[in-house]
């Protein structure tokens, strides 16, 4: 039975991208674009990681985290924010949200996927 | 948009950067800038490729980027050789991206191609790693078994982790991290600490309380490691102990660091030995407890660094700081303003020795003297504006380690290269010139010289070869020695060679010693097989009149099985020298005094002397020239008449002179390029009085009558 791994981002694109190297790799994936629809997405679902950008229209990131914490089923689902490279408050803000881990954009589906075997088991 | 329309976009984006990459290559030589783009196409093509899991083209152009990134970064020099091995791997990228665009497989040939290409590309990469394994210090090497005892270390990896106790709640699965790093070599035993682990009742099912030791072999960096940690560094304790295998080559990175200021921790960071999160949390940990602990101790104490490491980094940190100081009691100069000071103390001394001519013709006793005075000081100006420009040999001579190391890696010999004398000071122009010949016997002595090892392993010698560079000063004079280990020379080899060009005749009775002198004739060559080294039309004769031209010699002793020995004499300044001024009618001549040895007198009325060019001095042969005749000039010399004899590299000749005019202070000018080519005459200098003196080349002249001294060798010397 594979993981389920949910990606949170406004760009299709790396939607797209990350969901077909996480393909690869064996998980299934759920796709959302903004924080809102994450949390109407998760539903009480069993999801292995989630990862999320953090400046999406009508619920940011940091929002998104913190409301999924809040949630039982999510209270120790590992989360990976994406960051940039000059976004450090944004790490250690993402950090206190409750997302220990993550990903400097702009990255390399590979690097994404070491990020994830850190965090999961296949 | 779909994964095959992004496909498309990669080959033809692809195929324009190949292009680029071509024209770049293709013009490197005349913008080596282009560097950056070549490395550029090459890292964006592989960059795409892994987006789309083409490994074929990430691999091969992996191998193809680090070639270039080294390059970049100046640690590999780009030659002809790597330029087409470039150019080739840049058409088979494209093949390999032609072969996606149709979708089809890989033929043999084309694999077999591919690994061809990664083999010779390799072959730069790994030699620049035993560039810098070959630099460590022998000293280091004696601390480092002897302060490596004490820790209890395996030749593998060594992970010590206590997590954090919030790792569970914080989402993140301990064994997915020991999984991770199963990735990147093999776990070889993990063993869990369950001491924190308190009674059931105590305990709570969120709380993390394990810690493992974990025995992990593993090529992989220790920052690759590390990284593994990352989102669990956070109030976990981690150390990473490095293999005692890789001591050696972090000590090696630590002593081929750039000459900067870095701080102890920055140093152990460059090296690979300590992590950047490592060192700051040794830092933060140093400011928090107001410890007066050094970093060093520290980080050796949390089992983060190996003490040798440290050792090796704190004297290189020394070094670094002694040749700062060292630099500091001394100011840099443009070489140009040097050598206007040079050419102003020149004018000084010709206008100098005017006055002392005129004085002493007008006779005035207290002019005499001021004029006198005069000449010393400026003799004096002269001497210390000469030291100015002398630099010690060392320098240059530590430049031949890179040479040495390349050409044994071409030529797949194990060469190690000894210095000596290399404080020795000598004329910044002849280090200049001498750089040249001396790479040339150099690369002669390594390819033509040492044997190969199973060569050297028959005859009883250790299989690596040595090359030894001396230098040291002998009156007046600086000896540059290039010396091998090797075979020594081929005497019956040379003779048969010099004998089929006609350089000597078949029935010519020649030393062992003159034999070996021939390899500096023009157009000589023993070598059996052109190799990448040799034959390239540069031959030792160009090395003997590029040392001529410095008013140099040079010598070549060679002892059979033993090795062979080029020694080079140079003078020890090119710009003033003390000459020695003689007179032939109304010409003047001047010879470096360096290289008189003494006059005697000279019967023109003993005609038997005349024909023969020999005189016997003190039951010596001694060659000589009339320089009358040598220049052709005309008239008839005086009835006594001078014999100079000139000492030149041990080699004694006389020349035959109207009239002798004792010491001057001689700045040689060089001649017009119609005249340079004239033997001879090296230059000219201008007199007090005006006129101009040729400066006579010793070297060629003695050199010229040595020669014809051969040529009669054996024949009637006649006796005065």
């Amino acid at each position: 039975m594979s993981k389920t791994i949910m990606i949170v981002d406004d760009s299709a694109t790396l939607r797209q991208v990350v969901s077909i190297a996480l393909k690869g790799a064996g998980y299934d994936v759920l796709e959302a674009g903004d924080g809102r629809q994450a949390l109407a997405l998760l539903d009480g679902r069993k999801i292995s990681l989630i990862i999320s950008d953090v400046n999406m229209p009508n619920m940011d990131g940091l929002t998104f985290v913190s409301e999924a914490k809040k949630l039982a089923a999510y209270r120790f689902t590992p989360i990976i924010m994406l960051t940039t490279e000059a976004g450090a408050d944004k790490k250690a803000q993402g950090q206190a949200a409750g997302a220990k881990a993550w990903v400097v954009k702009p990255f390399q589906p590979q690097q994404m996927l070491a990020a994830v075997a850190k965090l999961v088991m296949p | 948009m779909s994964m095959e329309d992004a496909l498309l976009t990669f080959v033809s984006e692809s195929r324009e950067l190949l292009e680029q990459m071509e024209d770049a290559l293709l013009h490197f030589s005349a913008d080596p800038e282009q560097i950056n783009s070549i490395f550029r196409a090459a890292h964006t093509i592989k960059g795409s490729a892994g987006l789309f899991g083409l490994d074929d083209v990430v691999a091969f152009t992996h191998v193809a980027e680090s070639v270039l990134d080294r390059v970049r970064s100046g640690e590999l020099e780009v030659g002809n050789e790597m330029i087409t091995l470039l150019l080739a791997s840049g058409d088979h990228i494209g093949r390999l991206v032609s072969l996606v665009e149709s979708g089809s497989q890989a033929d043999d040939d084309l694999k077999a191609d591919g690994q061809m290409l990664v083999d010779q590309l390799k072959a730069y990469l790994s030699g620049s790693v035993a560039a810098v394994k070959a630099t460590v210090p022998v000293e280091q090497e004696v601390v480092l078994e002897k302060a490596s005892t004490g820790d209890a270390l395996t030749d593998n990896w060594h992970i010590s982790i206590r997590f954090n106790e919030d790792v569970l709640r914080n989402g993140m699965d301990p064994a997915a991290f020991l999984l991770y790093l199963s990735g990147m070599g093999e776990i070889i035993s993990v063993a869990a600490l369950t001491d924190r682990v308190p009674a059931l009742a105590d305990m709570d099912p969120e709380t993390c309380y394990l810690g493992f030791e974990i025995n992990f072999a593993s090529t992989a960096s220790k920052a690759d490691i590390d990284a593994t940690f990352d989102f669990i560094r956070e109030g976990s304790r981690i150390s990473i102990i490095p293999p005692r295998s890789q001591i050696d080559a972090y000590i090696s990175i630590i002593n081929s660091l750039p000459e900067e200021d870095l701080k102890l921790g920055e140093i152990l960071v460059r090296c690979g030995t300590l992590t950047e999160s490592e060192l700051k949390s040794a830092l933060t940990e140093q400011l928090d407890t107001e410890s007066v602990q050094p970093i060093g101790e520290m980080l050796v104490e949390h089992n983060q660094v190996h003490a040798p490491v440290v050792e090796a980094a704190l004297a290189r940190q020394k070094q670094v700081k002694d040749n700062k100081a060292a630099q500091a009691s001394s100011i840099r100069v443009d070489s140009a303003r040097l050598d206007h000071l040079i050419s102003l103390v020149g004018e000084l001394i010709i206008v100098g020795s005017s006055a002392s001519l005129i004085a002493s013709r007008i006779g005035e006793s207290d002019l005499l003297e001021v004029t006198s005075n005069m000449s010393r000081m400026v003799e004096e100006v002269r001497d210390s504006a000469m030291s100015l420009r002398m630099v010690q040999i060392g320098a240059t001579f530590n430049r031949f380690q890179r040479v040495v190391h390349d050409v044994s890696q071409e030529l797949g010999k194990d060469i190690r290269l000894e210095i000596h004398g290399g404080e020795t000071e000598l004329d910044k122009t002849v280090v200049e010139k001498i750089t040249d010949p001396l790479t040339h016997l150099v690369r002669n002595a390594m390819d033509h010289g040492i044997e190969p090892a199973d060569v050297r392993l028959a005859r009883g010698k250790p299989a690596q070869g040595c090359l030894r560079l001396n230098a040291w000063h002998d009156s007046g004079s600086i000896m540059l020695e290039v010396a091998d280990d090797g075979g020594g020379l081929n005497t019956a080899r040379i003779r048969a060679k010099a004998v089929e060009r006609g350089l000597i005749s078949a029935d010519a009775e020649l030393s062992d010693h003159d034999i070996h002198q021939l390899i500096f004739e023009a157009g000589f060559s023993t070598a059996d097989a052109v190799s990448n080294l040799s034959g390239r039309g540069v031959g030792m004769d160009v090395v003997r009149s590029n040392i001529t031209a410095l008013r140099g010699s040079v010598e070549l002793l060679s002892q059979p099985g033993e090795g062979t020995t080029v020694r080079v004499r140079l003078p020890l300044t090119l710009a003033i020298i003390d000459g020695f001024q003689v007179g032939v009618g109304q010409e003047r001549y001047v010879i470096p005094l360096e290289m008189v040895e003494e006059c005697i007198e000279f019967n023109r009325n003993q005609s038997r002397i005349d024909e023969s060019g020999f005189i016997d001095l003190r039951g010596e042969v001694l060659p000589f020239v009339r320089l009358r005749q040598l220049f052709e000039q005309e008239g008839q010399g005086p009835a006594r008449q001078n014999i100079v004899v000139l000492n030149f590299a041990g080699k004694r000749a006389g020349v035959v002179v109207d009239s002798l005019h004792g010491e001057l202070q001689t700045v040689i000018r060089p001649l017009g390029k119609m005249f340079r080519s004239l033997p001879g005459i090296s230059g000219f200098t201008i007199l007090g009085t005006g006129n101009v003196a040729l400066v006579m080349d010793v070297a060629s002249l003695v050199d010229m009558m040595s020669r014809r001294d051969q040529q009669v060798a054996g024949g009637a010397v006649v006796v005065i």
